[in-house]
């Protein structure tokens, strides 16, 4: 008879099954890694860090700081453009894992939980327009209201009402990006990057798979076996 | 404006940093063709994105063939 087992042992157990130490901080990438499209997620991840970090000091200080004052203006203006660079190179890592197909080879929860951070991330950031505090807010959230009010969520969304926006942009977009994002790349680092298409499956070559080291994810399918065009 | 990232306050006789290269006093320009409409810079914006994306398909990363040639030393292969 096995001793019972608490569920700290349970979820330490399934934790370092489902991602060993070597696999959740490896200390090498397979070779197809070494291009500059694979740069574009990590500097996505960059980006995130700089808003969280700009945005506490944000809220730490308030509105009067950042209208009113030259480093108030300095982190406002760091703010907004790591927004900018977030979004930037979020679109550019979606072109590239789009086309290669990044769901293949058991991957569709990371192509999944990427795909809803960027659909929760356009919220976050538009609230933080109607969250500013001057008149360019109050214009965008009397002209998204309509928008809200067409769509019917005007009467739980009030984008007028400053208080629910702010909650939503430095508390609940916030929470869900970075859980979705921390979800992301827990996965990636439990399938691996994604492999590239295999040219020899392409051109019906018998010849040899690309080179990949030791530690690489687990093969894919042949061209066509992963729902890729033919 | 000067084009040097800083202009002359009247009122305090000092250069302060400006806040924009182009002059933003004014309505943006927008393309609009049947329903698809975008200000120029968004416009300006995607087209940049595009070339990134293109050149980090075309452009070799720093240090790639060492590594895959210290890959194969260490598998053995030739």
């Amino acid at each position: 008879m096995t001793p019972k087992r608490s569920w700290t042992v349970r979820t330490r157990e399934a934790a370092v099954g489902a991602l060993p130490p070597e696999k959740l901080l490896p200390d090498d990438q397979p070779a197809y890694v070494d291009s500059w499209i694979y740069v574009f997620g990590v500097a996505t991840l960059a980006g995130l860090i700089v808003i969280i970090g700009s945005g506490m000091i944000l809220s730490l200080k308030g509105p009067a700081w950042w209208h009113d004052t030259g480093v108030g203006h300095f982190f406002n203006s760091i703010h907004l453009w790591a927004v900018e660079l977030f979004f930037f190179t979020m679109v550019v890592h979606l072109w590239g894992k789009y086309w290669m197909a990044a769901w293949r080879g058991g991957r569709t929860r990371v192509w999944v939980t990427g795909a809803i951070t960027f659909l929760i991330a356009i919220p976050a950031a538009l609230t933080g327009y109607v969250s500013q505090q001057n008149f360019d807010a109050q214009w965008i959230s009397t002209q998204a209201k309509d928008a809200m009010n067409a769509i019917g969520a005007g009467a739980f969304f009030n984008v007028t009402n400053f208080g629910q926006m702010y909650s939503w942009h430095i508390l609940l977009f916030p929470v869900a990006v970075v859980a979705l994002v921390a979800g992301h790349v827990l996965l990636v680092r439990r399938h691996g990057v994604v492999p590239p298409f295999e040219l020899s499956a392409r051109t019906g070559a018998a010849a040899p798979s690309a080179a990949a080291p030791s530690g690489a994810p687990h093969a894919d399918p042949p061209v066509g076996g992963g729902g890729a065009p033919s | 404006m000067s084009p040097m990232g800083a202009m002359f306050d009247v009122h305090s006789g000092r250069l302060t940093p400006m806040g924009a290269v182009f002059n933003l006093n004014n309505p943006a320009h927008v393309v609009h063709w049947h329903f698809i409409q975008l200000s120029v810079s968004n416009i300006v914006v995607i087209a940049v994105m595009l070339v990134v994306f293109a050149l980090a398909i075309v452009i070799p990363f720093p240090g790639a063939a060492r590594r895959q040639a210290a890959r194969e030393r260490w598998r053995g292969e030739p």
